[in-house]
């Protein structure tokens, strides 16, 4: 997976032994302090229903930093998500010996119309999403799609920066 | 800037919204007919509940197969369900897999000589996070 946003550009690789949890390496280009670091992650599967309709998830997530200064962060992510609208959030805590901080976001949105399955799969949603750092929610829309082992999701945020994802499943 | 690429973004996701109802509806019109259809009611007489012309083309080179028509909750995202098709590739048996996402179905055809064992086919949906409600295993005709 590649991730960009205003702060950093990383590339997460994970594999997930079981549906259960995942580990994973993340490597992080930081913006601002022009350095390079990587994470482990790890996630876990705290609780998921799923009905005929719908999926529900709950994950616990949590990541150690190689970059010499001790960051760690955890915290939570979930969804519910149907084949036509999906509503997700995130808290997640980051601690380091120079700072301490966190980030959430939520995120909801509504697919125009029902692919079957093979088909380009496309999504209209809005984030919104805050740093203590700057105590302000910054919110705008996202555009995702999806097909076979890709998918891509993309925004710029209110500072004109863009929030990347790409994903490929192996 | 930003609503700008959006609106770009979002005008190609209408006009293919437009497309698909098209199609769904064109779709909607045969299924009722069910003309030409090879299965709408399974041995046991219950209803299908699935797509009956990707189910037709499912089975329109697996003649004498065995097909397993599995239901499953909560496969909601082709990328999510992806996993599944994955799980089952890596089996030697196999021989084919299609995913009915709009009525929770996964259909599996198998040799006519494999030994389906019903529980195998549950852990491998479930290893990918979703669950097995039912299984119905027919014969291609």
């Amino acid at each position: 997976m590649i991730l960009s946003d205003e702060r950093e550009d990383s590339v997460y690789y994970h594999y997930s032994p079981s549906y259960k949890y995942s580990l994973g390496i993340e490597l992080v280009d930081e913006k601002q302090h022009t350095k390079n670091h990587a994470n482990l992650r790890y996630t876990y599967l705290l609780d998921r229903k799923n009905t005929q309709y719908s999926q529900r998830n709950l994950y616990f997530q949590s990541s150690l930093s190689t970059g010499g200064n001790d960051e760690i962060s955890y915290g939570f992510l979930g969804d519910w998500e149907t084949r036509r609208y999906f509503i997700g959030f995130g808290a997640e805590e980051l601690n380091s010996s120079m700072r301490d901080y966190s980030k959430q976001f939520i995120q909801i949105g509504f697919a125009p119309y029902l692919g079957n399955y093979g088909d380009l799969h496309s999504w209209l949603m809005v984030k919104s999403k805050r740093d203590s750092l700057t105590d302000e929610w910054n919110s705008y829309p996202v555009i995702k799609f999806f097909k076979g082992d890709y998918l891509l999701e993309f925004g710029i945020d209110e500072n004109n920066e863009p929030d990347l994802h790409f994903m490929i499943r192996f | 800037m930003r609503y700008l690429l959006f609106s770009i973004l979002f005008v190609p996701a209408l006009a293919l919204a437009e497309d698909k109802m098209h199609s769904d509806h064109s779709h909607h019109g045969a299924h009722h007919s069910h003309e030409g259809h090879l299965h709408t009611q399974l041995v046991d007489g219950t209803d299908m509940q699935m797509d009956v012309e990707r189910f037709d083309k499912f089975v329109a080179d697996q003649s004498g197969n065995q097909i397993v028509i599995a239901s499953v909750t909560g496969m909601v995202c082709d990328f999510c369900a992806r996993g599944i098709e994955k799980t089952f590739k890596k089996d030697t048996d196999f021989q084919k897999i299609d995913v009915d996402l709009a009525n929770g179905k996964v259909l599996i055809a198998y040799a006519a000589s494999t030994k389906i064992v019903n529980k195998d086919i549950e852990r491998k949906i479930l290893s990918n996070g979703q669950t097995v409600t039912d299984i119905q295993i027919l014969k291609a005709p």
